[in-house]
């Protein structure tokens, strides 16, 4: 893969995979800032790491609010995280840390 | 309350900043932006303790859409400029077919004949061999110390002491070729190659078989099983690639049964090759374990025909053993004064081995393929050339519209690219079919060049190769084009000169396409030269059968009355004009020289090579069927028989080496063949005879008469009034009639054996003599394209020349004035150039020196020529002008 990741990106991988599929989910996991997550999650979709779907009608209205976007690793992300997390070590060590919290803190 | 401040203020952000979104995403991005951030406060609602922290949080995150904004809009812009350039660039080749075609082909066949060529270097160099770490895995031959030629088989001797004595290798073996008799019921005997191979053979290559097991040790031992290894391909051809043929038992040579009890791996391309005989020899199908040395073996330290094999010890490298093995040379010839004197041992990496003959010609090939690929490339840029001046006016307005050079640039490569891609895929078609040609033409020591695949690793040379053509082929025209003096144009209403350009480029063609049609001439002078050679016999109308005879003729009287059998048959055909045979067939497709030293009586012993000389056993008509003059004395007749005196012919060349200008007539030699002593008068001196190559001198070289000798191997040579219908068929029932099992090695005319010794030498002249052949084409629509370019822009000029009474005559030598004078400069600089370059075709020509003048002139001469018609169209064009036209118009 001729992408080169860089912590960062390796970072909201992660956080993907770790089941934070919205935006801000992705910053809070990651501590990074909305101007630096949200580039970084254009980059990936623009390359086919991640692929981007709005959430269904139903839900967000039963929570009466607009439907969030959703972002979700594909197949070549599944790698590119793989590879991240052969490069950067401490990614593994982070991981269980960025799981879903079902109530905000 | 906060919360719903901050919010608010957040949300404004968010719609501020979505301007700068491009608006094909724009209300996907608020959507987007607001969901979060009303998401977000919604969570903060219930919170008892909002804090000014938690709302700066939900403004500071508002503001990170404007760096999101920002890179949206960034590759927005990108990627609708790639694409607008593409659509542009496909529509403006598309409005200029013409133009369009000659571009693609000229860069096709630039690609093409670069990725072959470095397929072909790839193969070579890097392509993984089918061996375990080939860089350990070694070759070693014998080397002449004295005349310096190498390559060259090893003696059995040698070879087994060198097994011995050599610590350089954690492993090494032999291989002994031999041929296999082959009989398959219903169809013509045949024979297939086949080696014996000592016991570390298969450690040293180290690849694990395909099926079944590589030998046993006791295998190896004397009186040990009789098992055979198959070669993928036989077992692939023959046996249908069933890999149940592994525990069963075939019939080979006299019907005896053989194990089968493994198949080798395939891509083991081991073929052996020695540098004397750069003939084909067949790949071998046939393994089997060399059962101990026997005595005869050790001491045969002059018949060469075995190869060695061995792997690197770890930490040791190519250098340390073959100082070793110059140590154990010496040794050698210390012990064995008389026969190792000059021989001397060469370890070769097994990867340059299979590289062959060609190591010295690839830079070669090589360097021509970059110069027609630079050629190409120049053709290419002139192109554009031309066009960009009919586009001047296109460039120039949207350079007033904004648009940056870096843009027009761009513009520009993006189309030669575009160019290049298309031109790279036809330039793969040409590839493969080059491929072809070079896989059948090759010389036959380059067993590594038979099917190079055009695949991944071709396509990925291929992009290299065109990325580069359309970079060094756009790069020029568009740097030109797009120079801010283009402004002019619009004011001017044409293009501004850039004839010095345009005239360099072709200036560049010529001397290149001069330098490879040198190098070409001169190999053409070469091979001419070589053809016309006299091999001291004459090659038409001669059909040579060679074979190896069957066990069941185990002694040599068994052998003399079957091949007399033979011969009478052949000599009663009609057509034929004289038959006889032959131990050493010149040029023959199994190269059987026996070589030994020579003592003449009442003269002191000659000592090293100038002792040794060719023996050669002939039967019945062979000096008339070749052609051979007789030159003093008799020919071998009825009367010499096994019982009767034996009796010799020398060669001139022998008589001149051996007796320095005395009559050898009656002079007694003592000599030993095939393991007999011999002691025989010299009845005759018959003419000098080539037997390796058109380009090899003539070898010292003793007759003896066939029925005194009995040897295991003969070539009959045929030769046939002209038309007759006596052909090789005809020749092989003869054989066939007393023996439907004898299989017959070869059968061929003499004219096609002395041709394949010329393949190396005509692999050459192809590949060099095509690049320069389409280097000179290049050129030539070079000039032409140039030229026909210049006088449409000067028509005017010739409109107002005429108008003032120029004569027709004075407007084609203006043209062809300008188109020569390019020519002229190319040629002086080609010259230039060619003089040192042609240095490197050195070991390449015959007959002929680096300096040619002949060719140089010719060359020359030829190539001002060809520029000149290449003038001569857009000249009668410039003359159709018409000067009243030509004047109204603008």
């Amino acid at each position: 893969m001729a992408l080169t990741l860089t912590y960062q990106t390796a970072l909201v991988l992660e956080a993907i995979a770790a089941g934070r599929h919205h935006g801000f989910d992705i910053m809070d996991a990651t501590d990074l800032a909305s101007g630096t997550v949200y580039p970084i999650l254009r980059r990936l979709d623009h390359e086919g790491l991640v692929r981007a779907r709005w959430e269904r009608e139903a839900v967000a209205r039963r929570e009466q609010r607009p439907p969030r976007r959703c972002y979700e690793l594909t197949a070549a992300g599944e790698a590119s995280l793989a590879e991240a997390r052969a490069r950067y070590r401490a990614l593994v060590k982070l991981a269980p840390h960025m799981g879903r919290r079902l109530k905000p803190a | 309350m906060m919360s719903r401040f901050a919010l608010r203020l957040a949300l404004r952000i968010v719609r501020a900043v979505a301007v700068l979104v491009p608006a094909a995403a724009r209300a996907d991005w608020r959507r987007e932006w607001e969901a979060e951030l009303l998401y977000r406060a919604a969570q903060l609602e219930p919170a008892p303790h909002l804090t000014w922290r938690t709302n700066m949080d939900l403004i500071s995150r508002s503001l990170g859409s404007v760096p999101d904004a920002a890179w949206i809009r960034r590759q927005f812009t990108l990627d609708a400029d790639a694409v607008h350039d593409v659509a542009h660039g496909v529509r403006m080749l598309l409005k200029t077919p013409g133009f369009t075609a000659i571009a693609l082909l000229v860069f096709a066949i630039g690609i093409g004949a670069a990725t072959a060529i470095a397929s072909v270097a790839d193969a070579l160099f890097m392509r993984p061999l089918a061996v375990r770490q080939p860089a350990r895995v070694m070759t070693v031959w014998q080397y002449n110390r004295e005349t310096g030629v190498g390559r060259l088989d090893v003696a059995p001797g040698n070879a087994i002491d060198w097994l011995t004595r050599a610590r350089s290798f954690e492993a090494a073996a032999m291989a002994e070729p031999f041929t296999f008799n082959l009989n398959f019921a219903g169809r013509e005997p045949d024979y297939l190659a086949a080696a014996r191979v000592s016991e570390q053979f298969f450690t040293v290559l180290g690849t694990p078989v395909l099926h079944g097991r590589t030998f046993l040790p006791e295998e190896y031992r004397r009186g040990g099983a009789r098992v055979v290894m198959f070669s993928h391909a036989l077992w692939r051809n023959r046996f249908g690639g069933d890999p149940s043929i592994v525990g069963t038992s075939v019939r080979l040579d006299a019907g005896d049964a053989y194990t089968v009890v493994g198949v080798m791996p395939p891509g083991l391309e081991l073929r052996f090759f020695s540098d004397s005989a750069r003939l084909r020899r067949p790949e071998t199908l046939v393994w089997m374990p060399k059962q101990g040395f026997d005595e005869a073996e050790s001491k045969n330290r002059a018949g060469a025909f075995w190869n060695v094999l061995a792997r690197l010890r770890p930490g040791v490298s190519v250098d340390e053993a073959q100082a070793e093995f110059d140590v154990i040379s010496t040794q050698l010839a210390r012990e064995h004064p008389q026969t190792n004197a000059r021989i001397g041992a060469e370890v070769v990496p097994l990867r340059a081995h299979l590289v062959g003959s060609l190591r010295d010609v690839l830079p070669l090939l090589l360097g021509a393929a970059a110069i027609l690929l630079t050629v190409a490339c120049a053709n290419v840029a002139n192109l554009l050339l031309a066009r960009g001046a009919m586009r001047g006016r296109e460039f120039a307005v949207r350079q007033a519209l904004g648009a940056s050079r870096v843009r027009l640039v761009r513009q520009m490569l993006v189309e030669s690219l575009l160019l290049a891609a298309a031109g790279g895929a036809l330039g793969l078609v040409l590839a493969r079919w080059l491929l072809d040609i070079i896989g059948r033409l090759r010389p036959a020591d380059i067993a590594l060049l038979d099917h190079i695949p055009i695949d991944a690793r071709a396509a990925v040379i291929a992009c290299g190769v065109t990325i580069a053509a359309a970079l060094i082929a756009g790069l020029t025209p568009s740097l030109q084009l797009s120079r801010p003096a283009a402004v002019n144009v619009l004011r001017e209403g044409r293009a501004g000169s850039r004839r010095s350009v345009r005239g360099a480029l072709v200036v560049v063609e010529v001397a290149a396409a001069l330098v490879l049609a040198v190098g070409a001439g001169l190999l053409v002078r070469s091979f001419m030269l070589m053809q016309r050679v006299d091999p001291g016999f004459s090659r038409d109308d001669v059909s040579v059968l060679q074979l190896f005879v069957s066990p069941r003729l185990d002694t040599p009287p068994k052998r003399i009355v079957f091949f007399q059998q033979v011969l009478d048959r052949i000599g009663a055909l009609p057509g034929v004009v004289a038959a006889g045979a032959v131990t050493s067939m010149p040029f023959g497709e199994a190269r059987v020289i026996v070589r030994g030293p020579l003592a003449i009586a009442g003269r002191p012993p000659a000592s090293g090579e100038e002792a040794l000389a060719y023996t050669t056993a002939v039967s019945g008509d062979y000096f008339r069927a070749m052609e051979v003059p007789l030159l003093a004395g008799r020919l071998f007749d009825a009367t010499d028989t096994a019982a009767s005196r034996q009796v010799v012919l020398v060669s001139r060349r022998a008589a001149q080496q051996f007796w320095q200008g005395a009559d050898p007539l009656g002079s007694k030699v003592r000599f030993r063949f095939s393991g007999k002593p011999f002691d025989a008068e010299v009845v005759g001196v018959v003419g000098d005879v080539r037997h390796e190559a058109l380009n090899r001198p003539e070898a010292a070289e003793v007759f003896l008469p066939y029925s005194q000798s009995g040897f295991h191997t003969l070539a009959f040579v045929v030769r046939t009034a002209p038309g007759s219908p006596a052909n090789l068929q005809a020749l092989k029932d003869q054989i066939w009639a007393l023996d439907p099992l004898q299989s017959i090695y070869d059968a061929a005319r003499l004219e096609q054996l002395i041709s394949k010794t010329l393949v190396g030498p005509r692999f050459n002249l192809f590949v060099l003599g095509g690049f320069a052949l389409a280097t000179l084409l290049l050129a030539t629509t070079g000039v032409y394209g140039v030229m026909s370019f210049s006088t449409s822009q000067r028509a005017r000029e010739f409109g107002v020349r005429v108008a003032l009474g120029a004569t027709r005559h004075d407007i084609v030598r203006l043209v062809l004035g300008e188109g020569l004078k390019l020519a002229g400069f190319g040629v002086i600089a080609g010259i230039v150039v060619a003089l040192p370059l042609t240095r490197l075709l050195r070991s390449l020509l015959f007959g002929v020196t680096a300096t040619d003048p002949v060719t140089f002139v010719f060359v020359s001469i030829a190539l001002v020529l060809v520029a000149a018609a290449a003038c001569f169209v857009p000249a009668t064009r410039a003359l159709s002008v018409n000067p009243v036209e030509v004047l109204r118009a603008d």
